[in-house]
């Protein structure tokens, strides 16, 4: 094996390097399977994962993410690792990412390892890296913790079938939407390229369910599941058009989750919009928001957006908002809807409509019931009747309950700084901030 | 100690109460119906309170240890008594710990913890309310909570009349079953909390020590995820506001200790690679956060501060 490894590097500042160089992926789940160990080694993993820490963004610490390395040959636009960038490199080595690894799980600092990396030569050269690392942390070190990792796209398929009867979850980045955002962005990837080791992960795992149920004890292929990230906000594409490329990932490609990852600008380039109001976040929750709907509520996503109308409601959540436009189902009596129709009223969750579907057998639900139940009543109350009456004398009526869901303050996870008050103008219109971040 | 005999006036009229039962009160069952062997035998199991006989129109309070142990025996008793008196279980009340209010009307009865009549309670929550309301109930168990006794003794009632008593958790708009849920949760959410936040420190000797302050017991919940998790390390998860530990040696089951004086100058030195592992960490938690998204209060929801007293990464 040869590459260039700056030999007189620390461990620590190849870390804040490495480390640095991969806090722009979003997907830091340790979720989807469970395993106990097996006494031999060290790890096991929970079917709902662990976050260990939370970073001073918010967002959760679960697994040690880092690039095996930050050199690459490709010049994606958006990246901060690309070729033309000026900026400090660095390469792990497989033995050090595996001491890294065993010293932080064992202090029960994090739920195990996620892989990246640049493409270092070409995609075959970087995967078979990954491939030795991990490969060497689960037989060596006998680490049966979670372990994420990237499968390069265009890396022989072979060497990725090899890494995923050693990893939990694999991915590959769609990075953008469409194809032709991909060419303006990523000119030196191609979305066949990552579409291929997508399909073959997805096949993969299909075969391995077919051979666990003939082999207890064959070896599992990607148990947790596959997953990819979208960049939301640098190109051009709509609201419409990004659910519609997940909703069609989660059912043709059998993927477990979708990230969307606000757009960072960090290079300055022509092809890049600039944002002066930070990341598209409220975007960004938005789409979180619809992608929970597609996958636990039962909704597609041509009942939340259409071509007419492609992009989310700013002041209310997709789910409010479909209420608001289908208010002939509404009311819903509490003690007979069927479990799908709990699921669309505003303010139930899943965890809530499975709650009421348990209480009410044993008798009719009251009001404060579902209080208890945890139903969120200051939303819910304008769509339910509980034993045929409303909770107060409220009017079905768009105009009317929009007012008053909007007057209830919603929670929001990045209200910062006291931000979101700001003086009113008479200029101030609430579209205009959306058609800049829309660009 | 339950002080019928010591505080004033609310005393004097539990005891004449009481008298009063004692001269009329033993042979109630008899009146009933109950004859011969069959009564006396059934009558033998509310003699826990010797000498007290008890009146069925008065409140009937159950005062129980706090430990499994002690509720389980509690609400043994309590069907016990419900049975003997034969009327339901609306005057009988289970109380955790001492009483420092006492009521008027009310006969408080001590209740001696008994393994053997927990262990048929706890045999019977199993078998007919399921595994899974069994543990909600340990959890439950586990919480600080004054009132879980009596929670968890009309859930166990709750549960036993319905049809299908492995549905009692779902009925949530009993209130004591709801009680039960919530205590549950909070335990289970605390669980969940500590198995992430929970920080092992390696000692020179080589053994992980890990400090918590937990608001409900939670180590015996704790220890059988990190004895799977971490199966070839010594290592100890010290509650400090109880004094409990769990040990877990190299390879072999972990066991509960108690020691209510350790001190933690005795653990001895950090290991070399320690305080090295610690700064590398805390570096990883700077660098992995995205500046443009910098979100401070979002960072405290999600991660409390009383934990983070107890991490590491927040200490340098």
């Amino acid at each position: 094996m040869f590459y260039k490894v700056a030999e007189e590097m620390s461990i620590k500042e190849k870390l804040g390097i490495l480390t640095d160089a991969a806090k722009y992926d979003v997907a830091c789940t340790s979720s989807g399977v469970d395993r106990r160990g097996d006494g031999t080694g060290i790890g096991n993993t929970e079917k709902g994962g662990i976050c260990h820490s939370f970073s001073a963004d918010g967002r959760c610490i679960s697994l040690l993410k880092i690039l095996f390395t930050n050199e690459c040959i490709y010049d994606c636009k958006y990246c901060i690792n690309r070729k033309s960038n000026d900026v400090p490199r660095a390469s792990f080595t497989p033995d050090e990412v595996c001491e890294l690894t065993m010293g932080f799980y064992k202090r029960n600092y994090i739920e195990g390892l996620f892989l990246s990396s640049g493409i270092l030569y070409n995609p075959d050269f970087t995967m078979e890296l990954i491939y030795q690392t991990i490969y060497k942390l689960r037989t060596k070190h006998r680490f049966q913790g979670y372990i994420h990792v990237k499968a390069i796209p265009g890396a022989d398929p072979i060497l990725i079938q090899k890494t995923g009867y050693l990893a939990d979850r694999m991915s590959v980045n769609l990075e953008l939407p469409t194809a032709e955002s991909l060419k303006q962005l990523a000119p030196n990837k191609h979305r066949k390229n990552i579409l291929a080791p997508m399909r073959q992960i997805q096949n993969g795992i299909q075969e391995n369910r077919n051979e666990l149920v003939l082999y207890r004890k064959a070896p599992h292929f990607v148990p947790a599941g596959q997953s990819t990230q979208m960049i939301v906000g640098a190109t051009r594409e709509n609201d419409y058009q990004l659910m519609m490329v997940a909703e069609s990932l989660y059912q043709k490609f059998g993927l477990k989750r979708v990230f969307y990852s606000a757009f960072v600008n960090v290079n300055e380039d022509k092809d890049l919009p600039a944002l002066p109001g930070g990341p598209p976040l409220l975007r960004e929750h938005r789409l979180y928001q619809a992608d929970w709907l597609l996958r636990y509520y039962g909704f597609q996503a041509g009942e939340l957006l259409s071509e007419e109308r492609p992009n989310f409601n700013v002041l209310l959540d997709p789910k409010a908002d479909w209420a608001l436009r289908h208010l002939e189902l509404f009311p819903v009596e509490i003690n007979r809807a069927d479990y799908q129709m709990l699921l669309r009223i505003p303010g139930v969750g899943v965890k809530s409509a499975q709650r009421i579907v348990r209480a009410r057998r044993n008798g009719m639900l009251k009001f404060e019931d579902l209080k208890k139940i945890g139903v969120v009543l200051k939303r819910a109350l304008y769509f339910i009747t509980c034993g045929g009456r409303m909770m107060y004398h409220t009017k079905i009526e768009e105009d009317y309950i929009t007012r008053n869901l909007i007057s209830v303050k919603e929670k929001l996870p990045f209200d910062k700084d006291g931000l979101t008050y700001r003086q009113l103008t008479l200029f101030d219109d609430v579209n205009f901030q959306q058609g800049v971040s829309g660009l | 100690m339950f002080s019928r005999q010591e505080s004033g006036v609310q005393s004097r009229v539990c005891t004449r109460l009481v008298r009063r039962f004692m001269a009329e009160g033993t042979p109630a069952y008899e009146r009933k119906g109950l004859q011969g062997r069959e009564g006396h035998r059934r009558a033998s199991k509310v003699r826990f309170a010797k000498g007290a006989a008890i009146y069925n129109m008065e409140e009937k309070y159950l005062i129980c240890e706090d430990s499994l142990e002690g509720i389980f025996t509690g609400i043994y008793d309590a069907y016990a008594l419900a049975f003997a008196l034969r009327e339901d279980h609306k005057g009988i009340h289970l109380q955790v710990g001492e009483e420092d209010n006492f009521r008027l009307f009310a006969v408080y009865i001590r209740v001696e913890p008994d393994a053997e009549k927990a262990a048929k309670v706890a045999n019977t929550i199993c078998r007919r309310l399921g595994e899974g309301t069994y543990l909600d109930i340990c959890r439950a168990l586990a919480s600080e909570d004054k009132g879980k006794g009596e929670a968890i003794y009309k859930t166990i009632l709750c549960g036993l009349q319905m049809k299908d008593g492995s549905q009692v958790m779902g009925n949530l708009a009993n209130r004591h079953v709801h009680k039960v849920f919530e205590l549950a949760r909070r335990t289970r959410n605390e669980v969940h909390h500590w198995k992430e936040f929970l920080r092992f420190q390696e000692l020179e000797n080589g053994i992980l020590y890990s400090k918590i302050g937990a608001e409900n017991n939670v180590v015996t919940f704790l220890a059988p995820h990190f004895a799977d998790r971490l199966p070839l390390y010594d290592f100890i998860i010290y509650d400090e506001k109880r004094g409990i530990f769990v040990v877990h040696p190299k390879s072999k089951e972990w066991y509960l200790v108690t020691d209510s004086d350790f001190d933690e100058k005795k653990i001895g030195d950090y290991s070399e690679k320690e305080m090295e592992y610690q700064e590398l960490f805390t570096f990883f938690c700077h660098k992995i956060a995205i500046k443009e998204r910098k979100n401070l209060k979002l960072q405290k929801n999600m991660l409390p501060l009383r934990f983070q007293e107890y991490m590491v990464e927040f200490r340098l």
